[in-house]
């Protein structure tokens, strides 16, 4: 979902990290969806060699990726191939995150880690021997020591390889396409088409068995670790295929040094999302249960493929059992107690049980965190009347007559249209009228969109979100020239700063929970 | 106008003709009843005659006025022998035309601390406790304690659950509807604020005239003014 406040976020953003230029060329992408360069330089009216330059700090970035579309025989013409760009909104939004990023791996890892991840989170994308050079030059720190902080990031999937630079990626065939419309309509596949920037990541990312392979030679030699060498960990032909996406990304270089490394960004969300469900369980259940919902999702998170997995992988009793006593806190939790919290966590229902094995329902926690966030913002806006009205439409999910809604919230029927009406007017709710007979004055019947409304509020997000980060700069700009003030105000500088910044934290939160999870 | 007079009238004789039209056009309505402006529209008599008819015939007790919660403003007449639907009356929580608020939250106060009570309850549970405290003089309906308690799941104070029939719903039937206290904060607290909702912009009415350089921006905001006071 990518809404107008939300481009402006994100151009605001890239302004700050890297100047106007590449945030023009990145505007453009984002408004216009992916261009070749030419167009490029046509719509942002820049120099061929600025437009190239900018795309290759946002390459660099992980911000923008290069395909080709393959439109071979559509107008039967034999191959028609062009490079195209397409930015990456989802990962330009991911700088706000770095910070979290580096706080989640200085607590599951260590000091050396953290470098590492900083250093690549800086640049984007760097070689081995760039990571090396980078370690040297800072701490004096051996390449073992470099070597082991890598390995335990690759470990964890904290780090990937980058992607192909340049995917081909093919329409999809007739039968495809067929086969896809044949799914909605029965609706069985409710799930939203993939979008073009999706198809395009994963056309580029490489197979699962690669992305996480280090295929170097794990002890270095005498001479920096720089001779070439097939690792024995590696069969041979994994090696040929390794090379030859290589070759494609580092013209015919097919030195295991030069191979570029990332942060793998889809890790730290998975993580985030994971941390964000617990909270959510935190609030409602006790401790005894947060310990047992934690230790499914610590023994449940390596089976999952993608960021939006709907239901954990199904575990017994036993295997939850076993997962929980590898904690400290949970050591002290009996078998009976396990079963207890189990049954807890089913209502309202965040863990779904069936035939003695149980499986975290991620959808439901992160559905029902979202409804808490809108209705928030509900009572907060227009009062607890309102509050009570919206969740009324929101549980039912149809169409409910003014009258009835008064009833149902104990409200004056003549102030509940009032009320209705605010909602409406802000695009909270819907309304439809119904007219009986031509004298009499129309039925009014409302409802809660919810997809509608989820777009609407992320918006609103991003709105947010993009003055707070306004209102920092100025804020920042003032101290600047107010550099030698009284002592107590600076305190307040400061006190108003520490709000402002925690608040940008909070609310990028909330953006991941609509955007993300 | 003799041979109308001849009728067979339920009305008695001493009504005159027209006050005999207006009664009439009162009693269709049965319980519903009928506004004064309305009756005008219903009526092809001229407004003043009707405003006398129906002083006359609320006189002779054969109309009564009643209030109506959607029209306060407007007299409401109905025939003497009907009494006001829930519809015009708003129903048993309704007094005067005018919602009971303050007997509301005693009693939404009262389910809740059933609830607490019992950790987790059945319809029937509540009202029987309910029944049992004679926290109200008038003896509740079943009917009347869903509503409290469903207003209370609006309010977000209680939730409504399934039976699965094991643990703390041992002893209620599978699948039944129960009710338990949402989260771990007591009555009327606060639900937890959002992160939208805890900045300016997020309460903001104007948010959607504000631009970085319009006459509302977050720059020059005064929302956030206030907010940044320390």
């Amino acid at each position: 979902m990518v809404t107008q406040y939300g481009i402006k976020y994100a151009v605001n953003l890239i302004t700050a990290h890297f100047g106007d230029l590449v945030a023009k060329v990145c505007e453009c992408l984002l408004r216009r969806g992916p261009l070749t360069l030419q167009a490029i330089v046509r719509s942002t009216e820049l120099t061929s060699s600025q437009v190239k330059n900018s795309l290759l700090v946002l390459i660099q970035h992980n911000c923008v990726q290069a395909f080709i579309l393959d439109q071979t025989g559509e107008h039967g013409d034999g191959a028609k191939q062009s490079t195209q760009y397409i930015a990456l909104f989802d990962n330009i939004i991911q700088r706000w995150r770095f910070p979290k990023f580096l706080t989640m791996v200085s607590k599951k890892l260590d000091k050396q880690c953290v470098e590492l991840l900083e250093g690549l989170l800086q640049h984007g994308r760097l070689t081995l021997k760039q990571m090396f050079d980078r370690a040297k030059s800072g701490q004096n720190e051996g390449d073992d020591v470099v070597q082991e902080a890598f390995v335990k990031l690759l470990n964890a999937h904290f780090i990937e390889r980058c992607p192909a630079s340049e995917p081909v990626l093919t329409n999809p065939t007739k039968e495809e396409e067929a086969a896809r419309k044949r799914a909605a309509k029965s609706g069985k596949i409710l799930e939203v088409q993939e979008t073009l920037e999706q198809r395009v990541v994963e056309a580029a990312m490489p197979t699962e068995a690669l992305r996480f392979l280090f295929a170097t030679e794990t002890e270095p030699t005498a001479d920096g670790g720089k001779d070439k060498s097939n690792s024995s960990s590696v069969t041979p032909g994994e090696k040929r295929k390794h090379d030859a996406i290589e070759s494609e990304a580092e013209s015919g270089d097919t030195d295991e040094q030069v191979v570029l490394w990332r942060a793998n960004i889809d890790e730290f969300i998975r993580h985030l999302r994971h941390k964000a469900c617990i909270e959510n369980v935190r609030a409602r259940f006790d401790d005894g249960a947060v310990i047992v919902f934690g230790a499914m999702l610590e023994a449940t998170r390596s089976a999952e493929k993608k960021v939006k997995t709907e239901n954990s992988v199904p575990l017994s009793l036993s295997s939850i059992y076993e997962e929980v006593i590898k904690s400290e806190e949970g050591r002290n939790i009996t078998f009976d107690r396990v079963r207890a919290s189990l049954v807890q966590l089913s209502c309202p229902p965040f863990v779904k049980a069936t035939n003695e094995s149980y499986s975290v329902d991620f959808k439901k926690i992160i559905e029902l965190a979202q409804h808490e966030e809108v209705e928030s913002i509900v009572l907060k806006r227009y009062g607890r009347d309102a509050y009570r009205m919206f969740r009324l439409l929101s549980n039912s999910g149809h169409l409910l007559e003014t009258d009835k809604v008064a009833d149902a919230t104990f409200v004056e029927k003549k102030e509940t249209p009032i009320i209705l009406y605010k909602l409406w007017k802000d695009d909270y709710l819907q309304l439809e009228k119904l007219q009986i007979g031509v004298k009499q004055t129309p039925f009014q019947l409302w409802k809660v969109n919810k997809s509608t409304l989820k777009v609407h509020v992320l918006d609103e997000m991003f709105h947010a979100a993009f003055n707070l980060s306004q209102r920092v700069a100025f804020e920042l700009e003032q101290e600047k020239e107010l550099s030698n003030v009284l002592q107590d105000k600076r305190v307040n500088r400061l006190r108003k700063r520490l709000l402002l910044e925690s608040s940008q934290m909070k609310l990028d939160d909330a953006i991941m929970l609509f955007h993300d999870f | 106008m003799n041979a109308k007079r001849k009728r067979p009238d339920t009305v008695s004789d001493s009504v005159t003709e027209q006050e005999r039209i207006v009664h009439e056009v009162i009693r269709s309505k049965q319980d519903m009843g009928i506004s004064q402006q309305d009756m005008k529209r219903e009526i092809n008599l001229h407004s003043n005659l009707i405003a006398k008819c129906i002083k006359s015939l609320v006189s002779k007790n054969l109309i009564k006025e009643v209030k109506n919660i959607h029209s306060r403003r407007q007299k409401h007449y109905m025939s003497a022998e009907f009494e006001p639907s829930n519809e015009i009356t708003g129903g048993a929580w309704y007094v005067e035309g005018s919602l009971d608020k303050e007997y509301i939250n005693v009693l939404k106060e009262q389910c809740w601390r059933k609830i607490y009570g019992l950790k987790v309850a059945t319809l029937e549970g509540i009202a029987d406790a309910i029944k049992r405290s004679n926290v109200s003089q008038i003896e509740l309906s079943k009917q009347q304690v869903e509503e409290i308690v469903k207003a209370l799941v609006l309010d977000n104070e209680v939730m409504e659950v399934r039976s699965t029939g094991t643990g703390e719903f041992a002893s209620i039937p599978v699948g039944k509807a129960c009710y338990k206290c949402a989260g771990k904060r007591g009555y009327g607290g606060e639900p937890k604020l959002g992160a939208l909702a805890s900045v300016p912009c997020g309460v903001c009415p104007q948010i959607s005239r504000c631009t970085p350089d319009g006459i509302i921006s977050p720059i020059t905001c005064e929302y956030y003014k206030k907010w940044l006071e320390f």
